[in-house]
């Protein structure tokens, strides 16, 4: 062993701890979450970092029935799955298009698109009330749906574009000789070729969707139609001294994003690189 | 001939089909984006009654947020928006940096298969709602919390742990766990820029006695402007969008007296009504503090754009 080698072995001891120890205080959060989730509240104070006495469900059920966050849950995956296939099928639709035909306005219609990547549309959240009161679509999911497709648009036709752009044009061509319509073309050929774009902008969207607040804070009044994470907003406050529905409220929404993760870390990781396109 | 004019009638109809194509898509965005903030900007220029505009008023909207009351929640929620930015610049991405350096030399030499699962790991809390880490940290820390019991164990402190409700700390709190939730950001983003950079260059920084912290500074770093560009911007970004934390763990006001305030919390009170007396909006001041805001944005955002792009090294 060269004195190179054992040097840099050296030199990775303290870097090993800080790893170590950022790790510890990812973990110990989350592990501290997963067991108070089966704990009433007395025990939590008593027990802190202890495993529950016996495992009980008792806090999910109460949190999933009377706090009603069965329905939130419901309302938020149907918000969630809604927008991503419209922010899918219009900027697909959008994209194809201004990144494969010679139009003379594809540099203008794409540089309008790209300028929403970082438009801070909350701001324009009072025009957007009253627009939503105007249109009947405050305390609906679909209003929810056409706002959120709306703002992840930017970013789905910024993806769509860079991928599609670079496919062979003899890809098209030969399917328009072959006399398929530009729908058929585009949904049957162009849109598998770019299946890592659809499964970012659909991971992308599904992530910015399901765990946005500011949008349902605001356009939602009625209990049946709160989606998850504007119910936990409530409950921080209204189960203040039940400690262990407050905890198994926040696993329970964030379970399915915890499920994706860990199915599509790697696709994630990639992602983030390629547009950095969270929040 | 022929030829000539099937293309041309070709050409039309992909002209028509683009048109068809485009429209749902700028539809939505069109309406529930572009019309709305043109609309918020313009209305900033109009007096308002409740939701009604009014008559054109200039710049009084504007004059009247220097003025106090509102003088001294502009300039206190600006302030805690800076404060955040330069916190988040420090210990996320100055950390970060840190993180992902030590990633790239454990996977020097070896394949690269470490760095994978700790990325991860890093990552995990940023595609959490900030609204859950916000409420998971509320709880954490929290008089009676698992945090204040810890460090009452270790001797670090005596009594209930008040962090929250204390107006010296709780905005140093908040941006630690903005911090916590967005540190896998700037571990992704760095690594990704180290492993670009050719490692011919860091075997000849080697050859030439530096250590790695020599490398980090000398070699790395101006090599990573664009990737330090790309974080600085989103962090600049999020930070003077920043909402969700406050609400969840300091209520809309930013308790403690104000302390946590920032400019959206601020423009949320006036345009939603939880500013003054309950129930009561200000949405000519909400609009002019919106279209302030949204020149803070763009033109910081164009200008950091500028300085790294200037600063990127070209080999």
């Amino acid at each position: 062993m060269s004195t190179f080698a054992i040097q840099t072995r050296l030199a990775r001891l303290p870097g090993w701890t800080v790893l170590a120890l950022w790790s510890a205080a990812v973990l110990l959060p989350l592990y501290i979450l997963v067991v108070s989730c089966f704990k009433t509240t007395a025990e939590i104070y008593e027990n802190r970092l202890g495993l529950p006495q016996s495992w009980s469900f008792d806090n999910f059920a109460n949190a999933w029935t009377r706090a009603d966050l069965g329905q939130n849950f419901i309302n938020s995956l149907i918000v969630t799955g809604g927008a991503v296939v419209l922010t899918i099928v219009v900027s697909a639709l959008a994209a194809y298009p201004l990144s494969r035909y010679k139009l003379g306005w594809n540099g203008i219609m794409l540089g309008l698109f790209l300028s929403g990547i970082m438009l801070p549309i909350r701001l324009a959240s009072v025009e957007l009330f009253t627009l939503m009161r105007n249109l009947d679509l405050l305390d609906s999911l679909t209003g929810l749906i056409l706002v959120y497709s709306a703002i992840r648009i930017p970013f789905a036709v910024f993806i769509f574009a860079n991928f599609m752009r670079v496919l062979p044009s003899e890809l098209d061509e030969a399917a328009r000789m072959d006399g398929a319509g530009e729908t058929r073309i585009l949904f049957q050929i162009i849109l598998p070729m770019v299946k890592p774009a659809v499964s970012i902008v659909a991971i992308f969207t599904a992530i910015a969707v399901w765990n946005d607040f500011f949008f349902p804070l605001i356009f939602i009044f009625d209990d049946r139609y709160k989606t998850v994470p504007l119910a936990i907003s409530v409950f921080v406050g209204q189960f203040r001294t039940d400690w262990g529905l407050v905890f198994a409220s926040l696993a329970i929404s964030m379970a399915p994003i915890l499920i994706m993760y860990c199915l599509l870390a790697r696709q994630i990781r990639e992602g983030v690189g390629a547009g950095g396109g969270m929040k | 001939m022929t030829q000539h004019r099937h293309k041309s009638s070709m050409k039309r109809t992909q002209q028509r089909m683009a048109v068809l194509f485009v429209l749902p898509a700028l539809a939505i965005y069109g309406l529930f984006v572009l019309y709305p903030l043109a609309m918020s900007l313009w209305g900033s220029f109009f007096t308002w009654k409740g939701l009604r505009m009014l008559d054109f008023a200039g710049l009084s909207n504007f004059a009247r947020l220097f003025v106090f009351p509102s003088s001294a929640r502009l300039t206190g929620a600006l302030w805690h928006n800076v404060i955040w930015f330069f916190g988040i610049m420090v210990f996320q991405n100055g950390v970060g940096l840190l993180f992902a350096w030590l990633l790239f030399l454990r996977d020097q030499g070896k394949g690269r298969s470490g760095a994978a699962f700790f990325q991860s790991l890093f990552f995990f809390p940023a595609v959490l709602s900030p609204v859950i880490v916000g409420a998971l940290w509320r709880l954490l820390l929290a008089p009676g919390g698992v945090v204040g019991w810890a460090l009452n164990g270790l001797g670090l402190h005596e009594g209930s742990l008040t962090v929250l409700g204390n107006s010296q700390t709780a905005l140093m709190m908040l941006i630690a766990v903005d911090a916590w939730n967005w540190m896998g950001l700037p571990v992704l983003i760095y690594t990704a820029g180290l492993r670009q950079i050719s490692g011919q260059i860091f075997e000849a920084a080697k050859l030439d006695g530096a250590g790695s912290g020599r490398m980090l500074v000398s070699v790395a770093l101006p090599l990573l402007m664009p990737a330090i560009g790309t974080l600085t911007t989103l962090s600049f970004i999020n930070t003077f969008n920043q909402f969700d934390i406050v609400y969840v763990m300091q209520g809309v006001q930013g308790n403690p007296s104000y302390s946590t305030d920032t400019l959206v919390t601020y423009f949320y009170r006036l345009a939603f009504g939880a500013e003054g007396a309950v129930g009561i909006t200000d949405i000519g001041l909400a609009l002019a503090l919106g279209t302030m805001l949204f020149l803070i944005l763009s033109i910081g955002t164009l200008l950091m754009l500028r300085f790294f792009d200037r600063r990127t090294v070209q080999l």
